[in-house]
């Protein structure tokens, strides 16, 4: 295993004080040590706090106890503002900006951290191109599909080169085709780029696709119940993953814990 | 490239539609024609209604004497419209910026819309005097609330996730209102800038009518006095003229910003 780039212990987060008899424990006590160039995929029920997980480790939100260490410095319950360039989101529903052309998304990235030059104004097209579409680049997003609006968003959080890419259930908004397609583009996005990649997603078989590790959370408050290492090599992991034997034999076993914990 | 190309067209065959302007041509021949056969088929009264073409006859003959009246509106219009946009949409920046402040100005706003402004008139002349300039008093406070109320309503109302992206790249708090606040409120500003048109009119003409001596308003009144009933109606044009010019500007100047509603 590669450096550690990003480590989270005993993550905990709740809403509401218990006075007022609002108190809501969302997760409990999250750990989980992150290596460089790792793809680590989170699952869980709906509404067990993976999201949550991920706005805290986005920088969205605090959390309520725990620490976080970024590149072996501890950063405490919130990413600090100076480190959010090292983090990359990409949020369930794309969540691009209506008045912004797939361009003027990207740029947005760059006016806000102030990242000016001409290599940052290459890497928009860059970036485009990586997602496939160079060719839509003046296009405003009521114009484009729900798959091309998802790809615009992934693309908008690689633009500022960030270490670390956090997917909030990227594929969930999509329809059962385009999902399929978009999770082999992430998974050749990730080989493409080398980037330690967090993603949220309720789909085992799409989890075993992409991930180095499965990290499976439990229901509200959440904790890790399970980890899993996808020991299936990254050459072997295309459209005839089906076929693997070993594929096959994580499914099995993770679609028990799943059923399980329900 | 050839999407762009596409979608350029597009956009330019709708500007060029002959439609849009045909149409409302067609209706409005149709009442010239309907009210010139109707009025004098039934042989209705000059001062219930004047025909068509004997207001304009009228309106072309006097019109040097409705002119420096027609300049006048139209100055105090303009004017206080003008300070009413950059005013109106100020003051609601600044109270979004606390909830509080939303919450205590929202009934205040909504409570100056609905106060007729010209009841302030016999009180303004007794604290300012009798200029008839100071008209344009009157229509600034009588546009200015409607611009806030619609602006303040666009501010307030903007989804979490967009605010959520701003966080997830440590956007300061003016980056997030100019990038995020205020582009997602600009459908909304200029539904306050279109009625602002509306109101200032309204403004203008009933101050006339209050304190007299000039503007189209008193002018109406004038010709009525002596029975100059086709120029008290062709006055009457004038003033939605101004109100549908002004409407116009501030909707072709939308169509031009406002590209991603469709």
């Amino acid at each position: 295993m590669g450096n550690q780039v990003f480590s989270v212990k005993s993550i905990a987060k709740s809403f509401g004080s218990e006075k007022d008899g609002n108190y809501m424990e969302v997760i409990h006590d999250v750990s989980m040590d992150i290596a460089e160039k790792e793809f680590i995929v989170i699952l869980g029920n709906s509404g067990c706090g993976k999201s949550t997980f991920l706005k805290i480790l986005g920088g969205i939100e605090p959390a309520t106890a725990g620490s976080m260490v970024l590149n072996g410095r501890d950063i405490g319950t919130a990413i600090p503002p100076e480190e959010l360039r090292r983090f990359g989101f990409v949020f369930q529903s794309n969540n691009l900006l209506p008045w912004r052309t797939a361009e003027g998304n990207l740029k947005l990235m760059l006016q806000i951290m102030k990242l000016k030059g001409e290599q940052w104004n290459k890497r928009i097209d860059e970036m485009l191109d990586i997602v496939g579409l160079l060719d839509y680049k003046s296009v405003y997003p009521h114009e484009l599909s729900g798959g091309m609006k998802q790809r615009v968003g992934i693309a908008r959080a690689l633009v500022h080169d960030p270490d670390i890419l956090i997917l909030d259930q990227p594929l969930g908004a999509l329809d059962a085709i385009t999902r399929k397609m978009l999770s082999y583009e992430i998974l050749n996005i990730w080989k493409k780029t080398q980037k330690t990649i967090i993603m949220v997603t309720n789909n085992v078989d799409e989890a075993i696709l992409l991930a180095s590790r499965i990290f499976v959370f439990s229901n509200k408050p959440a904790v890790i119940t399970h980890e899993i290492k996808v020991d299936i090599p990254v050459e072997e992991r295309n459209h005839q993953i089906g076929q693997n034997t070993r594929y096959n034999q994580l499914r099995e076993e993770i679609n028990e814990i799943v059923r399980a914990a329900m | 490239m050839a999407k762009n190309e596409a979608i350029t067209a597009r956009k330019k065959k709708e500007k060029r539609d002959p439609k849009g302007i045909i149409a409302p041509l067609v209706v409005l021949a149709i009442i010239y024609i309907g009210l010139e056969i109707g009025l004098r088929a039934f042989h209705v009264a000059a001062y219930v209604m004047p025909t068509p073409t004997h207001i304009i006859q009228g309106t072309i003959k006097s019109f040097a004497i409705i002119l420096p009246d027609f300049l006048f509106t139209l100055k105090i219009i303009c004017i206080g419209f003008c300070v009413a946009i950059p005013a109106g949409i100020l003051l609601a920046a600044l109270f979004s910026q606390f909830d509080i402040v939303v919450k205590a100005m929202q009934p205040v706003v909504i409570w100056l819309v609905i106060t007729p402004m010209i009841t302030l008139i016999p009180l303004m002349t007794l604290w300012l005097g009798t200029d008839p300039n100071l008209r344009v008093i009157i229509v600034i406070i009588q546009a200015t609330p409607i611009i806030c109320m619609n602006t303040l309503n666009g501010f307030i109302h903007v989804e979490q996730e967009k605010l959520e992206l701003a966080k997830s790249i440590g956007a300061t708090k003016l980056q997030t209102f100019v990038h995020i606040t205020f582009m997602n409120a600009l459908p909304q500003v200029f539904t306050g800038i279109k009625l602002g048109c509306i109101f200032s009119t309204i403004g203008a003409v009933s101050a006339d009518f209050v304190s007299r001596g000039q503007g189209l308003g008193d002018r109406i009144i004038k010709f009525l006095k002596y029975s100059n009933f086709e120029q008290s109606y062709g006055c009457i044009i004038l003033i939605a003229i101004i109100g549908i010019s002004l409407y116009t500007v501030a909707e072709k100047i939308e169509k031009r910003i406002v590209l991603w509603k469709k």
